[in-house]
């Protein structure tokens, strides 16, 4: 029988409910519920999050950089979105990846009518010029977490400080072993 | 000095530890890798618990909290364990085990309610905080039992086998802990609170809850499984006693 | 071949002359590759077959200490070695999604793992014998490999990098509690003392072998340095490793099993006897102590796991499809 491991989604986090979205990796789920569960499971381990949304990595567009250098005609597809009408439109969210050492990173939630057309208006309008990489996806496609359960969900991780690499004094232990030959306790 | 605040602190610290123990043998072997790492977060949060209660019980009976929870957890014999028979069982499949992480889950949520309310400010205190984790391990839990229950012909039918041979040692719920006394909510009424809450959930999932027949006892009583678990678990520390590990 | 120029190279990769050339002049500048950008289909296929083998190894690894985690001598212990085994799953996580990102499917991935195409680390075909090993695991084993995945921190593959830096940043938990443990016990009673060092004369010469074999014997090892996928040799790392661990070990009294072990004044290093390549090949072609049970406890719980995921898909399809 064949395998399967389920669906991809990405998984994006904020650390503080005022800070920006930012993406942090990606998780199997059977659906979008799971997807979130297993979001969180996965990635609380430590704490560093206040929310977190999942989406169907099937809901993503993507243009990098370098695609959008070397392929005019992705340009000019997304040119001619920006121009057709906006009477079918629906919010897209559009995040960019600016640094190679920073994160991708939210920008702005554009309404239009298809992902082309929302990544085109945010590269016209936005203050974000060149990134990395752009990705775009409808609005409709997340799940996110509740503000109420973000207790549940987040708080637990901060309990579990033998996580943390502080916790294991080893190099005060050396340090006694090599001065007196033991362990002071 | 024997206090029955301690002895039903320990009760409640057993639960936990036995259950996280059992949900900690699943890490490297679950269905999928989501859930390696989601079923290592409940033992965690479980045996955590477990730690809490047995550092709260300390304080009742005056003992070093540092020491003493090792002691009760790895000093002990097997009969002297007062965790419920339904977390000691083997964890059986995947539904079964999901099954009772949610039995429990759903229980110790009942519990801590009425604990968070008590009139013992350490245990109150305690209880809000486990309560926390266990709504999420409750959340997570269900929408397991409700995928499993509803997803293939071979899940349902594993889903009501499971059920069918957790529902009696369910029972044991409703028993009073050791030490439980007019100071802390009654297992028989958490246990009603439970059923009403388990029950529409349960067969909102058509599955079927059994008759119960035979009685399983109260909390002196164990299976056969505890024993060999608890040898498991202390085989370490009772190489050398009075060394640190 | 790798060390010749770049038109030589793309005709023998079959790749086009200029984009070879200006992705390589990308990887000069230190800039990184990015899922979607142009890249020769060797760097593909190596980086797939390299971070999968790197997952592999973080899943198949969390078996030989897991093993341990119901017998943990306190609760302390119990719940930083759960953590860890965890820990070893999420990394496998991270770095199943970093070769997702190059095209491969975890269907395919665990499927070369389960059919014996594809490798994981050979130090996990070694046995944990006693509690110390624990210890000796997270000290010499994890500390081995923060070494290699720091230098992979600075890897040309974005993802891939960028997988590395989380994950050493999580592995210095697991590198510091293993050298508690071998400190705590190597100072410990007689009985600690025999057991720990029991524990290191098994493992330091597996550790040791964990590097890879000598930079001329490894044949993948000229592309990987030329595309900047590993910016170090084998040998660099293991000696880092080697002058890292010798002092340490030592000032715990603890003995190493290896009696042309000595310090060269004239190039500050320890120098060790040589390595028994002949167990290293056997380990890798699969008849290391544990082979056949770490791949059986890994074909046990996909199998078992099958119906699992099927009636999490079948749900998925009545209630709440995607589309």
């Amino acid at each position: 029988m064949a395998d399967t491991q389920w669906p991809r989604f990405m998984v994006f986090e904020r650390d503080q409910p005022d800070h920006p979205w930012k993406h942090n990796g990606s998780v199997h789920a059977p659906d979008l519920e799971m997807a979130l569960l297993n979001a969180r499971d996965v990635f609380s381990r430590r704490p560093e999050q206040a929310g977190m949304f999942v989406v169907p990595m099937a809901a993503i567009l993507t243009q990098t950089r370098e695609q959008l250098a070397e392929n005019p005609l992705v340009v000019k597809k997304l040119q001619e979105g920006q121009a057709s009408s906006a009477s079918s439109s629906l919010p897209y969210m559009i995040f960019a990846k600016t640094f190679e050492q920073g994160p991708c990173e939210y920008v702005a939630e554009i309404s239009a009518e298809s992902p082309e057309a929302a990544l085109a208006v945010a590269i016209a309008t936005t203050a974000v010029k060149n990134p990395l990489w752009w990705w775009a996806f409808a609005a409709s496609t997340v799940l996110a977490s509740d503000a109420a359960d973000a207790e549940s969900m987040f708080a637990p991780a901060r309990k579990k400080s033998y996580k943390s690499s502080n916790e294991y004094p080893v190099v005060t232990m050396m340090r006694q072993i090599r001065a007196k030959g033991k362990l002071e306790d | 000095m024997a206090s029955p605040i301690a002895d039903y602190l320990l009760a409640l610290a057993d639960d936990e530890l036995i259950l996280g123990h059992r949900a900690s043998e699943w890490c490297g072997h679950a269905p999928i890798l989501e859930e390696d790492i989601a079923f290592a977060n409940l033992a965690l949060d479980e045996i955590g618990h477990a730690r809490l209660w047995l550092e709260l019980a300390a304080k009742e009976m005056g003992e070093d909290p540092a020491k003493y929870p090792d002691q009760q957890v790895y000093f002990r014999a097997p009969d002297d364990f007062r965790n419920s028979q339904l977390v000691e069982l083997p964890n059986g499949d995947w539904a079964f085990t999901m099954l009772r992480q949610y039995m429990f889950d759903a229980f110790e949520t009942q519990r801590l309610d009425a604990l968070s309310a008590v009139n013992h400010s350490g245990m109150a205190e305690v209880a809000a905080s486990i309560r926390n984790e266990e709504l999420y391990h409750l959340r997570h839990t269900q929408a397991w039992v409700r995928r499993l229950a509803l997803g293939t012909e071979e899940s349902a039918a594993r889903s009501q086998a499971a059920l069918n041979a957790l529902w009696p040692y369910a029972q044991q719920l409703a028993q009073p802990l050791p030490g439980e006394s007019q100071d802390v909510p009654s297992s028989s009424d958490i246990f009603d609170a439970w059923r009403n809450m388990v029950v529409p959930f349960i067969e909102e999932r058509v599955l079927i809850i059994p008759e119960v027949s035979g009685f399983i006892g109260d909390r002196t009583q164990h299976s056969d499984h505890l024993a060999p678990m608890i040898a498991d678990m202390q085989e370490v520390a009772r190489v050398e006693p009075e060394a640190i590990w | 071949m790798y060390g010749a120029d770049v038109e030589q190279v793309a005709i023998e990769l079959n790749e086009d002359p200029q984009k070879l050339a200006d992705f390589e002049a990308r990887i000069a500048r230190g800039e990184k590759i990015e899922p979607g950008d142009w890249m020769p289909a060797e760097y593909r296929r190596q980086l797939i077959r390299m971070i999968s083998q790197h997952a592999h190894s973080e899943v198949v690894g969390m078996l030989p200490e897991g093993a341990w985690i119901t017998r943990a001598p306190n609760l302390r212990r119990k719940l930083i070695l759960l953590a860890k085994v965890q820990d070893e799953a999420g990394h496998g996580q991270y770095l199943y999604h970093a070769a997702e990102t190059l095209g491969a499917t975890r269907e395919e991935m665990l499927d070369a793992l389960l059919t014996g195409k594809a490798k994981y680390s050979s130090i996990f075909n070694y046995p944990t014998l006693n509690w110390t090993d624990i210890g000796t695991i997270g000290w010499l084993v994890d500390g081995a490999a923060i070494l290699n995945q720091t230098m992979l921190a600075r890897c040309s593959y974005g993802p891939y990098s960028r997988a590395m830096v989380r994950i050493c940043m999580e592995e210095n938990f697991h590198k510091k509690q293993g050298q508690e443990m071998v400190i705590r016990y190597s100072q410990g009673s007689a009985r600690q003392r025999q057991m720990i060092q029991d524990a290191i004369t098994r493992w330091w010469w597996p550790t040791l072998m964990m590097f890879g074999p000598h930079d001329a014997d490894s044949p993948n090892s000229g592309v990987l340095i030329r595309w900047g996928i590993k910016t170090r040799t084998n040998d660099e790392l293991r000696q880092d490793f080697i002058n890292q661990l010798v002092p340490d070990l030592q000032a715990c009294g603890i003995q190493l099993p290896d009696p042309d072990l000595r310090y060269d004044e004239q190039s500050g290093n320890w120098q060790i006897g040589e390595i028994d390549w002949d167990e290293f090949w056997r380990v890798i072609k699969g008849d290391g102590p544990m082979n056949a049970e770490r791949m059986a406890a890994r074909r046990k719980a996909h199998d078992d796991g099958l119906w699992v995921r099927e009636a999490l898909s079948a749900y998925a399809e009545k209630h709440s499809p995607l589309n």
